[in-house]
Formats: C-alpha cells, sequence, structure tokens
C-alpha cells in the first residue's frame, strides 16, 4: 500500500502535467490495443469474404496473433540501407505516427470526455494530420532507394490531393455546426428526430467524399499505388524492417481509426444515440437498458466499428486504381462536388431547413 | 444501353455496390473452405509432383541410362548430369544432380524419361536446414527411390492406362 | 552460258551444269533431299534409297543422288509419289535399327533420328525380332554398335576413296550384310576417325567420347590444330568449361571436311594427370608451390643472375614448334631485350649450314588446295602420310587423277597412293640420288646446274628411274618438290635443300617444305631463330642455334613447351647440358620427373585450346582463334605470361592488353615478307661421311609433341611406336642378328636394350630406331652412327 500512496503522492504533486500524462496514457493504450486487434479483424474479415478463415493458430479462432505478429516484429533486425540518411530514416516512422495520435487530443468520446477541449478542434486536426505526409516523404527519400522514392512522390501527392476535397468536406461541416469545436459540432446534430438530426443527410455528398478522401488519405485500397506490390514494390516503407515498419504500420491503422472516429463525430453525431428523441425519459433511467439506448461511448465505437468495417470491405471488394484516375477523381469530381455542396449548405443553413436549423442558435 | 441509364448508373456506383454485394455475400454466407493443415489434408493425385527419386530395377539396378533427355527439357536448368561408360561397358551417370532450389516442378523431367527412372513422388513435407540440403545428389534420389519404391510404383501403375 | 541444263525442282526453275546429279542440284539450290549413303565427298552408291525423288514422266521415283539431271527435267521433292516413297525407305530401315536412342551417342546429331521425325511412323508393322549383329573391335579410337548399321556403306567408300586403305567392308547380302573389318583388324587409318562423322547413326561412333555427353550440351569453338603445318580448322567442343570432343570445321581450302586423327583425340591429353596446375620453384632439393609473382621473380631473379656472371649470351631459348605466334614473338622479344639471340624452335635440326641462305620461311610454294592439281611431285624424305595427313590426301587426290608422284626417302613408307617411282635409299646416300635426278634434268633440259654443285651431280650415277622422275617433272604443267619433315632433322639437310633447289629450277616446279610442328613457319616469321628478327630482319650477331646451344650448353635457359629428352635431336647431350646449366626456366603444360631433376622454375602455361592465339600453316595463312576453355588450375596464357615476365625484366614495349595486339605488331613487321622457297647456293655444302650402320631416328605420328604423346586413344593405335630397332635381313645378317628378339642400342657411349624387328622397309646398313618415344631418351643423334650388340 505504501507503493500505491507513494504513487497517488507523485501524482498529485505533478498536476496537472500528470494528470495530462495519465489520460494520455489511458487513450494511447486502449488505441495501441484496437490497432493490433483491427489488424487480426482485418485477416479475419477479409478472409471470409475470400472464403478462407484468417489466422486460427495463435491461441482460440487465433485471438492471439497480433501479439505474435508483435513479438515477431520486435526481434527482427532493423537494417539500415547503406547510404541512407540515419537520423531521417528513423525519424520519419515517428513521424508518421505521433500525428494520428495527437489527433485524439480533441476528439470527444463522451459528452464530457474530451481531452483538449479546444475550439478550433476541427482546425487542429486537420493541421495535426497533414504533418503526417512529411512521415512519408522523409521516409521516401531517406532510404536511399528508387522504389522508396517513388513510392513516397506518390503517396504524398495522392494525400496532399485528397486534403483538399477532405477539408472543403469539413469546411461543408464548420458550416453546418457553426463551431470548430469537436464537441459542440457533436451537440449541433443533437435533436428530436433519431439519425435524421445528424450531419450525414443534409452533407450526404460531403460525408461520402470525405470518407472516400480518408481511404485515400491513408493509402488503402483501392488507393494504395503508393504501395503498389508490381510497379514499386512496398513504396515508400520498402526498405524498412522490424519495429521501423511496425510504426508505420501502427500509423497507417491509428489514421484508419482516426479517419473513422472523425466520420463518426462529423456526419454521425459521435457519442449521440441514433435513438434520441424517440425514446421516453423514463426509460433512459431504467437500468442497464437506459444506459445502453442513451447517448454514451458504445455508440461512439459501434459508428467507428462501421467505418472501419468498410474500409476493410472496400479492401476486399475493389481492384487498385490507376494513379492518374486517382488524381482525376481528386482533383476533378470530389473538389467541385464539395465546392457546389458548401454553397448548398450556406443555403441551407440560412434557410433554416430543419430540422437541422429550423431552431435559431 | 441508354446515356442516360449508364450516367445514372455510373453517378450511383452501381456496379461499385454490386462487388460489395458478392464480397458481402461471401463473407455472410459461404461457407469457409480452408483446411486445417497439419490435421488435415488435401487429397493427392497419383500425377501428384513433389520431390524427386532416382527409381531402381527389381533387381538392384538403376534404371538411368544417362540419355540426359531430363537434363535438356528442364526448363529451370536445375539437373546436372554427367556419364561415363561404367566397367560393364553399361551407359551410367556418375554425377545426377538436382537444384530443387531452381526446380519449378513441372515434370517434364519425368515425363521425358524413357525408362521411368527419374519421377516426382507424391512427398511435398521435406525441408533443408542448409541451403545445401535441398540440393538432391545422385545418392540422395536412389535412396528417395529406395524408400518409397512401393508408392511410387503403385502411383504409376495407378495412372498406366493414360499413358 | 549455253551449255547449262535448264531444269526444275518443285517448280523452282534451275540453271545445272550437265552431269550434276539431282540432289547436287537441290543442294545447291537449298532444296533439302532426305539422304544417308549420299555424301559429297564420296562416290554415289545409291543404295540407300533415302533420297527417291519424283521425276516427270518417270514411271517410278528416282534416287535423286543417282540421277543425273537432263534438260526439261522436272523433279518433284515433296509429291505425294516421292514422299510415299521416302516413307517407305525409312520403314524398311526402321525395321531392324534397334529403339536404343536413348543409350546411343548418336543421339541428337543422328540423321536417322532427324529423318525419323519426318518421316517415320509412330508404330512399327513388323512385330519379328529386329537383326543383331555382333560387335566388331575396331580399335582405340572408334566405337561400334553395329546393329544400328543401315549399311550406308559411306564407311567402306571412305577407306577406299579417301584414306586409301580397304579396311572396312560388306559381307553378306539383304538382313546378313554387315560391315567387318578384314581379319578382326584394328582401323589403322590416320583419318579414321572421319567414319565416326560419316556414320549417318550410331554404329561408328567416337570411343575416348563414348557416353560422356550429348551434342546439345556442348558448345562448339572453332580453333586451329598445332599437330602439323597444315592447321587443320577445329571445332572444339566444350561442355561447362571442359573440352569434350574436337570435330573438324569445314573449311574446303585446307581441311576440306576431314580431320586427322591426331587433331581430333590429341584433346585427351588435356586432362593427363601430369598437367603442371601450379607454379613451382625448386628451393634447394624441395619443389614449392608457389603464387605466381613469386615464381615469376625467383625467374626473372635467377636469368639476372646468369646474365649479370656470364654475360646475355649466355642466356637461351628453346621453343616448342607448337607455340603460337604470339608466344614465339614475345619470347624472342623478351631475350632479344635481354641482349641474347639464343633462340630456335628447329629442336630436332641438325643441319644448319645454309640458314642464312634459306628463304624467309619454309612455305609449301603453292595453296594447299592446289596440291589436288599437281602434275607430278617429288617427296624428299616425307612421310607424308603420317606427318601431314591432310596434305597427303591432297597428294592422293593429286595420283588419283593421274599425277606423277615419285618418293625419295630413306624408308620404304606405306603410301596410301601409287608412287610412280619409289626410291629407298640409305639417308646419306639420298643427296647422290637427288644429283642423279639433276643431272637426268640437266641432260634432258641441256641445261647447267650451279657450278657449286657442278661438281657433286656429275659424281652421279643415272639410272631409268632417275630418268623418269626427272622427264614427269619437267613434262607436268604443274608439278612441285617437297621437302619432307623427316628430311629436315637429317644432318646433310642442306645438301639435300641446294640439290631439291637444282632440280626445281631445272623442272620449273614449286619447291615446297614441310616442317615439324603447327607454327614452325610462324616461328620463322616471328624471329623465334637465332639469325634473324620478326619479319625476316637482318641482325648483328646471329646467336646460337638448336643443335649448338645443345652442343655447347649455356649457363641460363628458358624452355617452352618442350621434353628435351623427347623434342631435341640429341636427347642424351641435350639433357647432360641443360642438367648442368645454372638455371633453367620451363615453361609447359605438363610436369614429368626430368623437368623436376633439371628445371628451378616450372611455369604452367596453357595448350592451344585454352590460350588466343595465332598458327601459320604451310601456305603462310595466320589463323588466329579464341580461347576454347578457361585455363585449367592456375595455368596461364603463355603470351600473359610472357608479357608479366617482360614487366618484371623492366623491359619496354610489353604492356599489350590482348593477344591481338601482339599479332597485330608482329603483323606489321612482316608486311613485306615474301614467301619465296627457293635458296641461292654459293657454296656447295659439306657431304658426310658413312659410317657403318646408321640410325633412321624417325619421329612416329603420335610422338611429335607433348600433348600427342599424352593422348591415351592415340597411343593405343597401331602408329604409336614403341622403343625398337628395325634392320632389314642382309644387315642382321652381316651383323649376326638373325634370329635376335633384343639387342644392345649403343650410340654417344649409351647403351639402350631394345628389342628388334626384322623390316624389309629398312634399307642397308641403317637401323630405324624412333626418336621421342619412351626407351630412346638416352640415345643420341637421329641419324647418327649406332652400333647393335646381340644381348
Amino acid at each position: 500500500m505504501a507503493l500505491w500512496q507513494w504513487l497517488v503522492d507523485q501524482y498529485q504533486s505533478w498536476q496537472p502535467v500528470s494528470g495530462y500524462l495519465v489520460h494520455i496514457v489511458a487513450i494511447t493504450i486502449p488505441l495501441f490495443v484496437c490497432v493490433a486487434y483491427l489488424t487480426l479483424a482485418e485477416r479475419k474479415i477479409i478472409g471470409a469474404m475470400q472464403v478462407r478463415m484468417g489466422p486460427t493458430r495463435v491461441g482460440w479462432k487465433g485471438l492471439l496473433q497480433p501479439w505474435a505478429d508483435m513479438f515477431k516484429l520486435m526481434f527482427k533486425e532493423i537494417i539500415i540501407p547503406s547510404g541512407s540518411n540515419k537520423i531521417l530514416f528513423l525519424i520519419a516512422p515517428i513521424l508518421s505516427l505521433a500525428p494520428a495520435m495527437a489527433a485524439w487530443a480533441v476528439v470527444p468520446l463522451d459528452a464530457t470526455t474530451v481531452l483538449a477541449d479546444v475550439n478550433a478542434g476541427l482546425l487542429y486536426v486537420l493541421a495535426v494530420t497533414s504533418i503526417g505526409v512529411y512521415g512519408v516523404i522523409i521516409a521516401g527519400w531517406a532510404s536511399n532507394s528508387k522504389y522508396a522514392l517513388l513510392g513516397a512522390l506518390r503517396s504524398s501527392a495522392q494525400i496532399v490531393s485528397y486534403e483538399i476535397a477532405m477539408g472543403f468536406a469539413l469546411v461543408g461541416v464548420l458550416i453546418a455546426a457553426g463551431s470548430m469545436n469537436l464537441g459542440d459540432i457533436i451537440i449541433a446534430q443533437a435533436g428530436n428526430h433519431g439519425p435524421f438530426n445528424w450531419f450525414w443527410l443534409p452533407l450526404l455528398p460531403l460525408f461520402v467524399i470525405y470518407f472516400i478522401s480518408g481511404v485515400a488519405e491513408t493509402n488503402r485500397a483501392p488507393f494504395d499505388v503508393a504501395e503498389g506490390e508490381s510497379e514499386i514494390v512496398a513504396g515508400f516503407h520498402v526498405e524498412y524492417s522490424g519495429m521501423a515498419f511496425a510504426v508505420f504500420f501502427l500509423a497507417e491503422y491509428a489514421n484508419m481509426i482516426l479517419i473513422s472516429v472523425l466520420a463518426a463525430v462529423m456526419f454521425l453525431g459521435g457519442w449521440l444515440s441514433p435513438l434520441q428523441g424517440w425514446v421516453s425519459d423514463a426509460t433512459l433511467a431504467t437500468p442497464y437498458i437506459g444506459w445502453i439506448l442513451d447517448d454514451g461511448f458504445h455508440w461512439l465505437l459501434a459508428k467507428i466499428s462501421i467505418f472501419l468495417f468498410l474500409y476493410l470491405w472496400f479492401r476486399a471488394t475493389f481492384p487498385r486504381y490507376r494513379y492518374d484516375q486517382i488524381m482525376r477523381l481528386g482533383w476533378k469530381v470530389f473538389i467541385p462536388i464539395t465546392i457546389v455542396w458548401i454553397i448548398v449548405v450556406g443555403g441551407m443553413v440560412l434557410g433554416h431547413v430543419g430540422p437541422w436549423w429550423d431552431h435559431p442558435g | 444501353m441508354s446515356n442516360a441509364a449508364r450516367f445514372v448508373k455510373s453517378l450511383f456506383l452501381f456496379e461499385l455496390w454490386q462487388g460489395l454485394g458478392v464480397t458481402l455475400r461471401h463473407f455472410l454466407f459461404v461457407r469457409k473452405v480452408t483446411l486445417q493443415y497439419p490435421e488435415e489434408k488435401a487429397p493427392i493425385s497419383p500425377r501428384f509432383r513433389g520431390l524427386h527419386a532416382l527409381r531402381r530395377y527389381p533387381n538392384g539396378e538403376e534404371r538411368c541410362i544417362a540419355c540426359k533427355l531430363c537434363e535438356v527439357v528442364c526448363p529451370a536448368l536445375a539437373i546436372t548430369i554427367e556419364s561415363e561408360q561404367r566397367a560393364d561397358g553399361t551407359r551410367r551417370t556418375t554425377r545426377y544432380d538436382i537444384d530443387l532450389t531452381k526446380c519449378i516442378f513441372c515434370g517434364f523431367c519425368e515425363e521425358s524419361c524413357p525408362v521411368d527412372s527419374i519421377v516426382e513422388t507424391h512427398i511435398y513435407e521435406y525441408h533443408g536446414e542448409q541451403r545445401g540440403d535441398l540440393y538432391m545428389t545422385k545418392d540422395k534420389l536412389l535412396a528417395v527411390g529406395d524408400k518409397y519404391e512401393a508408392e511410387i510404383a503403385a502411383a504409376r501403375g495407378h495412372d498406366a492406362r493414360y499413358r | 552460258m549455253s551449255d547449262l541444263l535448264n531444269i526444275e525442282i518443285n517448280g523452282r526453275p534451275l540453271q545445272v551444269k550437265p552431269g550434276t546429279m539431282v540432289i547436287e542440284a537441290a543442294d545447291d539450290a537449298g532444296i533439302v533431299i532426305p539422304r544417308f549413303c549420299y555424301h559429297r565427298k564420296l562416290s554415289i552408291a545409291a543404295n540407300c534409297r533415302m533420297c527417291l525423288v519424283e521425276v516427270e514422266k518417270a514411271p517410278k521415283a528416282v534416287p535423286a543422288c543417282a540421277t543425273p539431271v537432263t534438260e526439261g527435267m522436272k523433279v518433284f521433292t515433296k509429291s505425294s509419289k516421292a514422299i510415299e516413297g521416302q516413307k517407305s525407305v525409312m520403314e524398311f530401315l526402321l525395321i531392324n535399327h534397334p529403339l536404343d536412342c536413348p543409350i546411343c551417342d548418336q543421339g541428337g546429331e543422328c540423321e536417322l533420328q532427324d529423318l525419323a521425325m519426318g518421316f517415320g511412323k509412330d508404330v512399327s508393322r513388323y512385330h519379328e525380332n529386329k537383326r543383331v549383329v555382333r560387335e566388331k573391335n575396331l580399335g582405340a579410337l572408334i566405337a561400334t554398335d553395329m546393329t544400328r548399321c543401315i549399311h550406308c556403306t559411306r564407311c567402306v567408300r571412305f577407306g577406299r576413296e579417301i584414306a586409301g586403305i580397304m579396311e572396312l567392308g560388306a559381307s553378306g547380302r539383304g538382313e546378313h550384310m554387315e560391315i567387318e573389318t578384314y581379319m578382326e583388324n584394328a582401323v589403322g587409318s590416320e583419318l579414321s576417325g572421319n567414319v565416326i562423322d560419316l556414320c549417318p547413326v550410331g554404329a561408328l561412333t567416337s570411343k575416348p567420347y563414348r557416353y560422356s555427353g550429348r551434342p546439345w550440351e556442348n558448345n562448339s569453338i572453332s580453333a586451329i590444330s598445332p599437330h602439323d603445318c597444315v592447321g587443320s580448322n577445329l571445332a572444339v567442343e566444350v561442355r561447362r568449361n571442359r573440352v569434350m570432343r574436337v570435330l573438324p570445321y569445314e573449311n574446303e581450302s585446307i581441311n576440306e571436311v576431314w580431320l586427322a586423327d591426331r587433331d581430333r583425340f590429341s584433346y585427351t591429353a588435356l586432362y593427363a594427370e601430369d598437367r603442371l596446375q601450379q607454379p613451382m620453384i625448386k628451393q634447394g632439393e624441395t619443389w614449392r608451390t608457389v603464387d605466381w609473382e613469386t615464381a615469376l621473380s625467383y625467374a626473372v631473379e635467377g636469368l639476372q643472375r646468369v646474365k649479370t656472371a656470364n654475360g646475355a649470351e649466355q642466356l637461351g631459348a628453346l621453343v616448342s614448334p607448337t607455340a603460337t605466334l604470339e608466344e614465339l614473338y614475345l619470347i624472342q622479344k623478351l631475350l632479344r631485350g635481354l641482349g641474347s639471340n639464343n633462340i630456335d624452335h628447329r629442336l630436332r635440326q641438325q643441319d644448319f649450314s645454309d640458314q642464312e641462305i634459306a628463304p624467309a620461311y619454309p612455305h609449301l610454294g603453292q595453296a594447299i588446295a592446289d596440291v589436288e592439281n599437281l602434275q607430278a611431285a617429288l617427296l624428299i624424305g616425307s612421310y607424308t602420310r603420317k606427318d601431314q595427313p591432310l596434305l597427303a590426301h591432297r597428294l592422293r587426290k593429286a595420283a588419283k587423277r593421274g599425277a606423277k608422284i615419285s618418293a625419295v626417302n630413306s624408308i620404304d613408307y606405306d603410301f596410301n597412293l601409287r608412287l610412280a617411282q619409289n626410291r629407298v635409299v640409305h639417308p646419306y646416300v639420298m643427296p647422290t640420288e637427288l644429283a642423279a635426278i639433276a643431272k637426268a634434268l640437266a641432260q634432258q633440259t641441256k641445261q647447267t646446274v650451279p657450278s657449286a654443285l657442278q661438281g657433286f651431280i656429275e659424281k652421279a650415277q643415272v639410272d631409268a628411274a632417275h630418268q623418269q622422275i626427272a622427264t614427269d617433272l619437267r613434262e607436268a604443267t604443274s608439278s612441285s618438290l617437297f621437302i619432307g619433315s623427316q628430311v629436315m632433322t637429317q644432318p646433310n639437310l642442306a645438301l639435300i635443300r641446294a640439290l631439291a633447289n637444282v632440280i626445281a629450277t631445272l623442272s620449273n616446279s614449286t619447291l615446297g617444305y614441310l616442317p615439324e610442328g603447327g607454327n614452325a613457319t610462324g616461328a620463322w616469321l616471328a624471329g623465334a631463330i637465332p639469325h634473324r628478327g620478326p619479319g625476316a630482319t637482318a641482325i648483328s650477331g646471329a646467336g646460337k642455334t638448336a643443335a649448338q646451344m645443345v652442343q655447347d650448353g649455356l649457363r641460363g635457359l628458358l624452355l617452352w613447351q618442350i621434353e628435351p629428352e623427347f623434342d631435341c635431336a640429341d636427347p642424351a647431350k641435350a639433357m647432360q647440358q641443360i642438367g648442368a646449366a645454372d638455371f633453367v626456366v620451363a615453361a609447359s603444360s605438363y610436369i614429368t620427373d626430368t623437368m623436376r631433376s633439371y628445371a628451378d622454375v616450372l611455369l604452367p602455361i596453357t595448350p592451344y585450346t585454352e590460350t588466343p592465339g595465332t598458327f601459320v600453316n604451310i601456305e603462310g595463312r595466320w589463323q588466329s582463334f579464341s580461347a576454347s576453355v578457361k585455363p585449367m588450375g592456375e595455368a596461364r596464357p603463355g603470351w600473359k605470361v610472357l608479357r608479366v615476365l617482360g614487366n618484371f625484366f623492366k623491359q619496354i614495349g610489353f604492356n599489350y592488353l590482348s593477344s591481338e595486339e601482339v599479332r597485330g605488331e608482329l603483323d606489321t613487321l612482316t608486311v613485306n615478307v615474301a614467301a619465296d622457297t627457293r635458296s641461292d647456293i654459293q657454296q656447295s655444302p659439306a657431304e658426310l661421311v658413312r659410317p657403318d650402320l646408321v640410325r633412321i631416328g624417325h619421329v612416329p605420328m603420335y610422338a611429335v609433341d607433348a600433348m600427342t604423346r599424352r593422348a591415351p586413344p592415340l597411343q593405343h593405335t597401331a602408329d604409336a611406336v614403341t622403343a625398337m630397332v628395325a634392320i632389314n635381313a642382309a644387315t642382321a645378317t652381316r651383323l649376326g642378328l638373325q634370329g635376335k628378339s633384343r639387342v644392345n642400342v649403343k650410340q654417344n657411349g649409351q647403351s639402350v636394350s631394345l628389342p628388334i624387328y626384322i623390316e624389309a622397309a629398312v634399307p642397308d646398313n641403317c637401323a630405324f630406331i624412333p626418336v621421342a618415344v619412351p626407351g630412346c631418351e638416352a640415345l643420341g643423334q637421329s641419324y647418327g652412327a649406332v652400333e647393335l650388340q646381340g644381348e
């Protein structure tokens, strides 16, 4: 008990830094576990879609597979190519993982739970996630390999292109919610019409574009030309091995989760229950059932899961885009549509179109 | 198909939805066919092309007569043969090597052999602990042949009427 | 031309000479007609019937090989009638041909196999047992599987028409026909290997190559034979950096499609157990294997020491005439750069008295292909058939066309052509014999002979044979004299050469030389002679000849690719003097115990298959070749060794990058060298005093150089002569050696016990004792006085 007491003392004497630290750990550790099990889910789900079983050997139904992968990667040698820039080579994976983690600071997990309740949350998210592209570019350049460099060029060009469409989609949300605070955006979607209060309906084109751009942004199939095996082997991380590779891997899946959570927050009402306004207060007060039906973190989790499943579903279904088609889609289809729909949204907001903007706020 | 219909179809990503439908159907409803390998094994055809073996006649004489047809037909150049006249005047190999790391298991060597000497057995569970372990020399190949002769002969007998 | 006939083959109009066979016309036009028995170098037998073609208006298909063309003839090689005929013939041929292609060495290059793919049936209609034929033993070179024979008789015709000895023949008829030798003999022709190429099936195959490879595995690399001065073109077949066999490379102007057995089978010596593969140096009495750098510095140091102590004139080099042009040139450049002119390749020559007036280089006086058009020829001391087999083939062709070929030899050689006059004389009497011919010519043409020789020629007794030879040479529009390899080692060479010059001048004949070794001509051009530089340039102060070097002894020696106990004119003396030298560098492909005893450094150099190089043949044709395989072990091409040796000696001009560069340098030095064969006689060479019994020391054909001596198949043939003595009956009676089986041979104080045979081919007071064979190393000069004592 003395140790526990000592820890509590330390915690209190180092406030508020220690508080933040604990919060950060409390968010990142589950996030890492999620990433790990996302890889297993991916293998299982894609396997099932291909009439296979996926991993079955490690643990019951293969449930310990991520841990086996992790230990394998941890004990592998990190080979640093000759002629590479050693410092940049090692910084690059960190640079791609860190933003994916940092963006979680402003994501409200619950009505009250948010690490940093920033007013410019949306701007923060946009700014921080943009840094990830540096990791890709630096990794490609530092590897001293033509495949890596070509892969880095492809993926950075792709990320930058789709960020524009993504940004415009968020502008739509911004107009709709009238706030850049993510918590406020969620609250703006509250109402009595269940899921129809959420922004996915009035902003449907932006919602679709946002998610597709998110897939492109994370370099996932069918937009994974950056690591097109048949052309440039594995893209920017071709020279990476062991934990350095694992960090890139973590970053990719952490970004997937981030895109999913942002989509859930901005278009599907975050932690809002889809039954809002349809269930009586009395029912909500009922233990257990009420807790499930009421707003809460579990709804956010469910929404994230839907998006992640979509990610995997797309990967199992669609063949890879040709690079010029990707660029065409980004620049000539998505950006015009978003611009047009921003104007439409502006019109709707000014016209107080219900049930979203019919009460003056 | 009219242009309008095509426009509508492509606008609403009709074919993509169809594709997603296919994968979802397989995800949900199709029985998974994965074989749990060490416990379950796929049935093997008598024509299965696995590890190579050199056979002998029942009297113990090696079949190979060093005609070198397998060597020349091998598309991966995995076979190396050297031959000379043995003391009894017959044509025999002094070296018969198959580099399994080059071999693509196409079965041409077996096909070309006029005396059914080089065969590909049904054995596919083998390994080497060093690189050289997968370089099969004449002695190793003959040893494989001696060990599995009954099964090799049975497989050949099974397939004989189609040849 | 109006005398061409118009014919049509498969609708293609052709113009051909009258007398041409249909198959020849088709071959010239590139139209393929299948055949087995037809071969363009052999007579037409028309017994395989595979070449059946349809001719318009002919009732049945006719054999294309035996049907002469006629005006307006229309031939169809692919008509249904022709194809049906060819298929039927193939069916007959396959009735008895065994299905043993997988173990047959011909598999992959078999004419029957190829044509069976085109004309054979999948299934035979014959269920009777196949014919089996007893194996024949044809000696060490040819393996037989006579069951496979399809009776094309190419081999029989080859023996009769090309080799000139009826060795193989057909006995029996129909299914019982067999190709056999006469009385279970081995085939002894020096061209016998060609039947391997001729045989369209696997009945006759190469014995050394037996079961060792397949034609499709081999890469064919062209090379030049080093064994005789003809310079036959070879196709060296290589597999995985190993020479598998040697085949002829067709060259109509040199070897046609043939190859002598010596050129074909000498490759078996490449992998002899005594190949030298590491540089070695002798320290004290022990030999140590070292790297090249050490060996070369040791050699340079040793030779420099000799030079400092005794002067450059105590350095010398004895080089083999089978060395490449580049090697010969670099050796002389190296030695002359050190200040010595003691370099010679004429190892077995004894008489150098006329070398100053000798032509720029030994030359045939004509192209090899022209030899077959000669109308008369005189062979002087030449066993052409064994010494230059493919030149002998040209002579035989000439003889078959009616040329009158005569010979003056010291042994009654077994020529494969009919000699007009065959004079067998004591080697020391040979000049007198030639003088008699010269005298007869002078009488017939009423011309004078050079004054220097007048006295000698006047003394000669002319008989009818001399008159006939003189008439033959004089009346022929093209005639030639050949100074053979054997006579070039005789001690009276200068006199013989002078007389040959006189005869050639009087009879208006060309004079040709047939030197030993594959590159004697090149050696003269490269300056590997003591009295002239490269390109026959005059030099100041002639060096020592091979004989002088052996006689006087030198303190420092470079031996290039030679074994003095076999290759020198006086082996006993040579061994003694080389053994007494202070420092001996031996560059060789092989290592022997004697080399270990006399040499101080052994440098492994490559034989002709492992080095690029050039050989100049007796027509003066420069034939370059590339290395067929990589050098064995640490052995290196001779020119590279010499190049580095030159650098170690700090000589300038040794920075060659390729053997072509060396050749190019020599090429510019020899542009003005004329191919003249005549000598200008100023004084009469001395006559020899005849001893009681003289040795005739010929080089057997399979002992000419280190490689042939080590080729096991060649050493198991009848032409591989072992050490022995042969004298005629009269001499035996005179010496009281009748009935003896062994004699003691005494020469220069040495005594050797050898078996003795009575041989009528040897002239009186002569004893044939071969040189360059084991057992004769202790003896002296090849044409010196010899004593025989019964044991």
